[in-house]
């Protein structure tokens, strides 16, 4: 198989999607023929020869590291708290400076302690994205559809659009636009240059009735676009955001506890025919042709 | 729910005027490379005189005028180059722990102090690449050099500017598309403000000009060439500007002291600025025709 074979080069897997060892998964994302993948924090801090290790085994597979994740519960919070939190926040911005990777994913807060007011939400997500500028990092903030006071994308843009800092923009989770059913229309009133990244996952079940089951969905029972029944959905939100003029990346945001539980390259593989049928058959792209290269200037920020 | 302690500025947005932290000018700039004296040749032709020596560690104070350039020696875990870099730019500031404070609440990183007994602990956040910015406010009757520093004796304390030069700015090099990041950084942080695009000094007018709150002096901000494969996205401090009321008069002088120009455009008898040749593979200096008020 070739990697040339399929014009999915901005689609990337999630290690969060296999089992095993970074050194196995990012094998496996390298044979099914991505030139990316999303990592998480526990990639590195969890490597057996420490996170200085699982730095050069990303370096040596010659992947692209989509974005960095997550930094949660980061904003509302006040006094020692707030301290600690950024104490967090530096940490997980080092290891992704370390990565030459460019974007950390910070999601909305859940937490019971943390402000509501928007005035210090803003606050504290300049402040983030401050700490991340001399490292050349951006912060793409995610509304969890379980947030305590920002759990739809329309209410995050408020808050990116606050805070008004050219580092700060807004990650979507596919499953978490459906699970709250939030109308597409409103991506209109979103600029797409603030768009950082995509997740794209699918879930097995038509509706999700509470919100214990839509946690246990999000972590335990997600499939690959394609796979799911929301799969037309799933198409309508990637050709809206395309029209929409947003050319930044899409990663697989999949937990799946079976996908655990079967060799990497089978998962990989089923991975790669959602890439596939997205980059081919939705968004109807041609194949590439070899030896392209990619100038300066891609329409992202 | 907890009641969230507010600032006064979060209740009332309280005005901190233009200039938040009192900045006022440069203190010095700092360049690290482990050939001091062949940088120390650079930068005696330039016009500038061995000061003093630090106490403890391999650092030595130039100067000219008010210009204060340290060159430091002294290898603290990081590897020295035989390039010099400039490693650190001191701003003067009202109140050093108050303008530390105030920076580290909107997000600047510290930089850990490394003080040895009886030398000041001088407040410092990461800048660009691998430089710190210091902030200072013994700048007037006392001095951090006067603590810090042994004169060289016999030496003139306040050797006189060659043709007038003052500071004038620092050039950044910075990333692709990262112009609007380092604009809201020193606007943030310290008050910097962006000048109109029409409004550009010395020779080189391409990127961002950024005025100090203090109106003292400028930082311009150089992407790289646009087309250019996405692959250099290394930042620093690259140079420093250097005003002076009258360019040739100031390149005659320099020239005389054995130093040459490039990039010397336009009727030399109008000259409003001018570029050193590089010296040890990095070290250049731009001279902007500047009138300073002071």
């Amino acid at each position: 198989m070739s990697q040339f074979e399929g014009n999915f080069d901005d689609f990337g897997m999630d290690t969060i999607s296999l089992a095993g060892p970074l050194e196995a998964k990012l094998a496996a994302i390298r044979e099914a023929g991505f030139s990316q993948v999303m990592l998480a924090a526990r990639d590195l801090v969890g490597h057996a020869d420490g996170w200085q290790a699982a730095v050069a085994a990303v370096r040596a597979s010659g992947l692209r590291v989509t974005g960095f994740q997550v930094l949660r519960d980061f904003e509302g919070l006040s006094g020692h708290l707030h301290e600690y939190k950024v104490d967090i926040a530096k940490s997980m911005l080092e290891m992704c400076h370390a990565l030459d990777c460019r974007l950390l994913l910070a999601c909305s807060s859940t937490s019971v302690h943390a402000s509501s007011e928007a005035d210090a939400l803003v606050g504290d997500l300049r402040k983030l994205a401050m700490l991340a500028i001399p490292m050349n990092i951006k912060i793409a903030y995610e509304a969890l559809s379980w947030g305590r006071t920002i759990n739809e994308y329309p209410q995050a843009w408020d808050i990116v659009a606050q805070a008004d800092m050219p580092n700060l923009g807004l990650g979507f989770d596919s499953f978490h636009m459906f699970a709250t059913n939030t109308p597409l229309d409103e991506l209109e009133l979103i600029d797409p240059r603030k768009l950082f990244l995509v997740q794209l996952a699918d879930f097995m079940w038509n509706e999700i009735k509470s919100v214990e089951e839509r946690m246990a969905t999000a972590r335990h029972f997600r499939v690959f676009p394609g796979e799911g029944v929301h799969s037309q959905d799933l198409a309508a939100l990637v050709l809206k955001l395309h029209q929409l003029g947003y050319r930044g990346d899409y990663s697989f945001e999949v937990f799946n506890d079976d996908y655990l539980q079967i060799p990497l390259p089978t998962v990989a593989q089923r991975a790669r025919q959602s890439a596939l049928w997205l980059g081919e058959s939705v968004l109807r792209r041609s194949v590439p042709l070899p030896n392209r290269i990619r100038l300066k200037q891609r329409v992202r920020v | 729910m907890s009641p969230r302690q507010t600032t006064a500025a979060e209740r009332e947005s309280v005005d901190e005027g233009s200039n938040p932290l009192g900045l006022d000018g440069i203190e010095f700039i700092e360049y690290a490379t482990s050939k001091p004296q062949a940088l120390g040749q650079v930068l005696e032709r330039m016009g500038f005189r061995p000061i003093s020596r630090h106490r403890s560690r391999e650092v030595l104070l130039y100067r000219q005028g008010d210009i204060n350039v340290i060159v430091n020696a002294h290898s603290s875990g990081s590897a020295l180059t035989e390039q010099p870099v400039i490693n650190a730019i001191a701003l003067r500031v009202r109140d050093a722990g108050a303008a530390y404070r105030r920076a580290l609440e909107r997000g600047a990183w510290a930089v850990p102090a490394r003080v040895e007994v009886m030398e000041l602990n001088i407040p410092a956040i990461h800048g660009a690449g691998t430089s710190r910015i210091y902030l200072v406010d013994r700048y007037q009757e006392f001095s951090i050099y006067d603590v810090d520093f042994t004169p060289i004796p016999t030496v003139d304390p306040h050797p006189p500017a060659v043709a007038g030069l003052h500071f004038f700015g620092i050039v950044q090099y910075i990333g692709n598309d990262r112009t609007e990041d380092w604009n809201e950084f020193y606007a943030t942080l310290f008050g910097f403000q962006a000048v109109p695009d029409a409004q550009r000094f010395g020779i080189l007018p391409k990127g961002r000009i950024l005025q100090s709150p203090c109106h003292g002096f400028f930082l311009q901000l150089i992407e790289p060439e646009p087309g250019v494969l996405d692959i250099d996205d290394d930042e620093c401090l690259q140079r420093i500007g250097l005003g002076a009321p009258d360019v040739p008069a100031a390149t005659e002088a320099l020239r005389a002291r054995g130093v040459e120009f490039v990039a010397v455009v336009g009727d030399p008898a109008e000259l409003r600025g001018a570029l050193t040749r590089t010296a040890m593979g990095s070290v250049t200096f731009e001279l902007v025709h500047n009138l300073r008020a002071a």
